[in-house]
């Protein structure tokens, strides 16, 4: 059972978003607004700066409309951020890159419906010209990765909920990614099942390896997950606070969400949140 | 409300004899569908049979005359030219169609330019264009080709462009973000995505299409089957007139059901996901 | 059988402001009228079968300017709205009647359907047999054409309602005739608007082929004059379509604009601004 800390190498401050020797993604004065229709544009997020380090499960927690998406949006290289820059392993980042993947909320609206469970997951492979064995075999890969087994010739609308994200989590997985991020990937599905795909996600990140950005709403969520937790302010968003998790891994449901330890976390992270200390 | 009764259906069928299990729903509502047609078809047969006016002869006649002239002459003479000018004039519509929509959604200012007068083709009655495209064409085979196809090039396009232009914007992120590049991502996500829509489009043009062969063979031809009607009306030769009547009614179910068929078939996906987003 | 067009949702990306594409449409207009313009003068155009933009735009401003042009036009307009009438309320009545009966719907449907696939343009000598040249030969066709295809839309927009709303009615106990007005009429408006916009252009259709085969008094009619007139009317005949053209426009706009003010309540043309925040 491994103690992880938050920020692996040793010259670190362990409390908060200090910079960390090379971090995998590095963010500075992020900022990002948009146009409205009449009037001053509305600021999104900003003056974001923290680091993450590689192999690090980073959560992201704060109100609804806060911006937490947007600033998913920016680091993933979706959306070109007003200000501020983006590095990934000190070179900036311009547009999708190769080694960021991405699980977005409606997994019902981001699987492509005319094609099989297994020709999405391929299709980033396609993309990569890989050839169609080794396409065949990394597909097969990742559906044992997520836990999902015989579904390749079944189409995406006739999963559940719960295994159609986990097809999706296994598509951004697919070209192995450095980095994967994860805008409030389990909201759409029920509690139940939010619960075991967080206990995948949790494998997959033991297992892999892979640095996680995983935004939620789910307070319980994010402390269960994370490594460390940033937790967002009301819009415009700024960071509040860093909280780092200590808790052991692995974690499990049951046994972690009852620690006290655990309690305590969530109840500084709510109270963050609600403005109440 | 459907839901019990589908549910009394299958127990009913559990309880049938084990011979005809899955038939006799099937039967049933074929019957149910079919017995108005044919009473319509049997009461046309009695109420015309004596009769003298020249407007609308007995049936029987009518049935008679169709199997004489065009099961065995005029289908080659007639039916096959105007079926073939409308093949190449509703293909060439569709391919150029989408070839101008996909250009449309790479070079946005193609787009917004010409949408206005995209527009105003696809609202303009083609019909209308005829005359003039006598005058441009003349009264051969290539005018009717022309006027087939610029009728029918006009809602498949309008249809793909609205089609392309409506994607899911959460697709084409996961398309940006699994690294498609535009023609990746126009020819997995968008030409898929924009599918339904296309066909839609294309089944609308299968109206044009039909309804321009016609009446391009009944203003300046003298041949194919809108030719042989209007002929025939003209010549007062009802019972024919009649007999081609009911071949074009036929012609025009018959492409429409080959297409909805063709439809099903390759947009599954589409009817599979609306079923089940139904229940 | 048939796949119908049901209201859809479409997701619009806001992007440049919509008067950048405006006036795009705008240029584009002018661009290709101008290039028109020069191919004739260059005689890339052959004067003989194809009027010079000029002369058409002119022949398009005299017609407008005579009394028979507009004689014309509210003709072609008597027969497009007697038989467009005639045709919409056969088909709202009898779809609904057909709508609301399971058995009737069950017997009906197969020859709608096969009917709506016949072209109407077949029954057009019929029609010229009965009545000749006249108003009525034209409502007639116009009336038979719009009929089908509108009671097909008529008929599933009856039976599309959602079963939310309808075990929503069923629970609060709204029956009979308030249950049609409040309940089935409202589900089904949608429907019938998009069949109704559809069975309006369909209409001018036909009788523009009316008038241009049947004799019908109309613009059509006096295309075919036009046409047998020789080189001199070229620009005139070209001016009609030009009008033609523009009366399906003025059409569109009407229905869209009605159905727009009608289906205001509707997800379709709801609008962010006008949701209470």
């Amino acid at each position: 059972m491994v103690l992880r800390r938050a920020g692996t190498p040793d010259d670190l401050d362990t409390a908060s978003g200090e910079p960390c020797a090379e971090p995998v993604l590095s963010v500075r004065g992020l900022r990002h607004e948009y146009p409205v229709r009449a009037g001053a544009p509305k600021v999104a997020v900003d003056d974001m700066t923290f680091d993450v380090a590689r192999g690090e499960f980073m959560c992201v927690v704060g109100p609804s409309g806060a911006g937490k998406t947007t600033l998913l949006r920016c680091l993933a290289g979706l959306t070109a951020p007003s200000r501020g820059e983006v590095l990934l392993d000190g070179r900036p980042l311009r547009g999708a890159s190769e080694r960021v993947g991405v699980v977005f909320q409606d997994y019902s609206r981001s699987l492509l419906p005319w094609m099989s469970v297994e020709r999405n997951i391929a299709l980033p492979l396609r993309v990569r010209r890989v050839s169609a064995a080794e396409q065949r075999r990394t597909v097969r890969e990742m559906l044992a990765l997520v836990g999902l087994d015989g579904v390749e010739g079944q189409y995406p609308w006739q999963l559940s909920g719960g295994m159609q994200q986990r097809v999706a989590i296994a598509r951004a997985l697919a070209y192995r990614p450095e980095l994967l991020f994860m805008d409030e990937p389990y909201a759409s599905v029920d509690a139940q099942t939010r619960g075991e795909l967080e206990d995948v996600i949790q494998d997959i990140h033991q297992r892999l390896g892979v640095t996680v950005f995983f935004v939620t709403h789910d307070i319980d969520e994010a402390v269960y997950l994370a490594d460390r937790v940033i937790v967002l302010s009301r819009s415009p968003a700024v960071i509040r606070e860093v909280v780092a998790v200590e808790l052991p891994r692995p974690r499990t449901q049951l046994e972690t969400k009852a620690a006290p330890a655990f309690v305590a976390l969530r109840k500084e992270v709510f109270g963050l949140i609600t403005g109440v200390t | 409300m459907t839901m019990p009764t589908m549910r009394s259906r299958t127990a009913i069928a559990d309880s049938a004899p084990r011979r005809w299990p899955a038939v006799l729903p099937l039967l049933g509502r074929a019957l149910a569908g079919l017995w108005l047609f044919a009473l319509l078809v049997v009461l046309w047969w009695v109420l015309s049979a004596g009769s003298t006016s020249p407007y609308f002869p007995p049936l029987s006649t009518i049935v008679s005359e169709l199997g004489k002239l065009w099961v065995f002459h005029d289908v080659r003479v007639d039916l096959v030219p105007s079926l073939e000018h409308l093949a190449v004039g509703y293909v060439l519509a569709g391919v150029i169609a989408i070839a101008i929509a996909t250009l449309f959604w790479r070079v946005r200012t193609a787009r917004d330019s010409l949408s206005p007068l995209v527009y105003f083709l696809y609202v303009l009655p083609a019909p209308a264009l005829l005359p003039a495209f006598i005058v441009l064409f003349g009264i051969g085979g290539s005018m009717k080709i022309a006027i087939i196809g610029f009728a029918a090039l006009w809602p498949v396009l309008f249809n793909a462009i609205d089609g392309m232009q409506s994607i899911d914007p959460v697709k084409l992120d996961t398309a940006r973000s699994l690294g498609m590049s535009h023609r990746q991502t126009l020819r997995w996500v968008v030409l898929p995505g924009a599918a339904p829509q296309i066909a839609a489009g294309l089944r609308n043009s299968l109206q044009v299409a039909i309804l321009l062969m016609v009446v391009s063979e009944m203003v300046a031809s003298t041949s194919g089957i809108g030719y042989f009607i209007l002929n025939a009306q003209q010549s007062f030769e009802s019972v024919d007139m009649w007999t081609g009547i009911i071949v074009l009614g036929i012609v025009g179910s018959a492409l429409n059901f080959i297409f909805v068929a063709a439809e099903r078939v390759v947009l599954r996906w589409y009817y599979g996901e609306r079923a089940l987003q139904t229940t | 059988m048939s796949a119908v067009s049901a209201p859809r949702r479409v997701p619009r990306r806001l992007r440049a402001p919509a008067l950048r594409s405006g006036l795009s449409g705008i240029g584009g207009v002018l661009v290709v009228l101008a290039i028109w313009q020069a191919l004739s003068a260059a005689g890339t155009l052959p004067a003989d079968s194809f009027p010079s933009m000029w002369s058409v735009v002119k022949a398009v401003v005299s017609d407008l300017g005579t009394a028979s042009g507009w004689r014309s036009i509210g003709s072609t307009m008597a027969g497009w709205a007697s038989g467009f009438a005639i045709g919409a309320v056969a088909a709202v009545l009898v779809g609904m009647g057909i709508g609301l009966s399971a058995f009737a719907f069950r017997s009906t449907i197969l020859v709608i359907e096969f009917m709506k696939t016949i072209p109407v343009i077949a029954i057009l000598p019929l029609a010229m047999l009965e009545f000749g040249g006249t108003l009525k030969m034209e409502y007639t066709i116009v009336a038979f054409g719009v009929f089908w295809p509108l009671v097909i839309q008529v008929v599933y927009g009856v039976r599309a309602m959602d079963p939310v709303v309808r075990d929503t009615a069923e629970a609060l106990r709204v029956t009979g005739l308030r249950r049609f007005a409040l309940i089935v009429v409202p589900s089904a408006a949608p429907f019938i608007a998009t069949g109704l916009r559809i069975a309006a252009g369909v209409a001018l259709i036909l009788t523009i082929i009316a008038e241009l085969i049947g004799g019908a008094a109309g613009l059509g009619r006096d295309m075919l004059v036009a046409e047998d007139s020789g080189t001199s009317a070229l620009a005139r005949l070209y001016a009609l379509i030009v009008i033609t053209g523009l009366l399906g426009i003025v059409i569109s706009i009407a229905f869209r604009a009605a159905e727009r003010r009608f289906l205001r309540w509707h997800e379709r043309f709801r609008t962010i601004e006008g949701t209470v925040a």
